[in-house]
């Protein structure tokens, strides 16, 4: 798939599947998605990683479904708010993430959360799988069904590559 | 006549008295502690962890709730997350009252003072998109403030200098973390309903 036919395969799936509203932060991995997403009134913009985090956690509480999407620098940045606010609480939402510092990923900076994101996440408790734009639909209806059915916080984590990034 | 000190439990206690029954976020630390020392009500949520993260929680509650909404900040967690004021600044129709307790203590850590003397708190708020921005610094003008401030459309910002709490409220938050969350949820969806 191309980078643009990907990135539709997962706004269609986060559309259909009534996921917003999406609190976006920057990530050049995630830009052909946020692109599309960019375009809905339920898109927010947010400064920080861990403020996105916050404000999905509030829309929750309100009854609502909430997505927030994020690089895994981010990542970094929201494992507090993660940690003493939505895992304690039990207050779900969908976690978008992309995943610098792996494969095809070679900045050294991005390296240590690279190898970091994953044994976060287990250590979190929270359940994660690789997004794969083919499947995005069933991923993201079964992600839905976590968030909504068992209230349980989901990250899908995104390859540098799955919306064609080079670094 | 006695002179009340305007310090946070008044502060708290006004804000209970003026608005029983509108979801109210409070920050972590003493905030939390002393409003559910006061009066443990389902309009509340309380943070217990996640210092500087209450406005972006009240934030979204008002933001998908379309309802007023209040936060109880402090000079402490605003200055730990100020990015935060952007959010709501740049959000536009938001239905949140922003009210900070300025004691410049990081009081519930042991009452090292806040970075906050030399910052200009209302002026961040403004800077950041705030359309309203007041102060109040005894408890009647809090009740005027916030009772003006409940019919505004946009959010508000309301810098309360108070003096440090004397004592140190009695309880912790409970335990039941979970249960703060479901709490406050069924509140706000029937207040919506």
């Amino acid at each position: 798939m191309s980078d643009t036919t990907a990135a539709t395969a997962v706004f269609d799936a986060l559309v259909g599947h009534d996921m917003g509203p999406y609190f976006a932060t920057p990530c050049g991995v995630l830009a052909p998605l946020l692109a599309q997403l960019q375009e809905r009134a339920d898109y927010h913009v947010v400064a920080r990683e861990d403020n996105a985090v916050g404000m999905a956690a509030g829309v929750a509480l309100t009854g609502g479904t909430a997505t927030v999407l994020m690089q895994n620098s981010g990542f970094g940045q929201s494992v507090n708010a993660l940690a003493s606010l939505v895992v304690p609480y039990r207050i779900p939402m969908l976690l978008i993430i992309s995943m610098r510092g792996t494969p095809p990923d070679p900045t050294p900076e991005n390296l240590a959360m690279g190898r970091l994101t994953e044994p976060i996440l287990d250590g979190l408790g929270i359940e994660h799988h690789y997004l794969s734009a083919g499947r995005a639909n069933d991923q993201i209806r079964d992600a839905r069904r976590t968030v909504v059915e068992k209230r349980h916080s989901h990250a899908l984590l995104v390859r540098p590559d799955e919306f064609d990034w080079e670094a | 006549m006695t002179v009340v000190p305007f310090d946070k439990s008044t502060a708290i206690a006004e804000i209970l008295a003026t608005a029983p029954g509108i979801p109210t976020v409070f920050t972590t630390g003493f905030a939390s502690r002393v409003a559910a020392s006061l009066d443990d009500r389902p309009n509340h949520f309380y943070m217990t962890g996640s210092m500087g993260l209450a406005l972006a929680l009240g934030t979204g509650v008002a933001m998908a709730s379309q309802q007023p909404t209040i936060v109880v900040d402090g000079d402490g967690s605003l200055l730990m997350n100020p990015a935060t004021l952007l959010a709501v600044g740049t959000a536009p129709d938001l239905p949140l009252v922003h009210i900070v307790l300025d004691d410049g203590l990081y009081a519930s850590t042991g009452g090292q003072p806040t970075p906050g003397r030399h910052a200009h708190l209302a002026g961040l708020a403004t800077a950041s998109g705030y359309q309203s921005v007041c102060e109040a610094n005894n408890p009647s003008a809090l009740r005027a403030r916030l009772t003006t401030a409940l019919d505004v459309p946009s959010a508000v910002f309301i810098h309360c200098p108070v003096q440090p709490d004397a004592t140190p409220p009695r309880r912790r938050v409970t335990p039941d973390l979970p249960g703060v969350a479901m709490r406050f949820s069924q509140y706000v969806r029937g207040a919506a309903a």
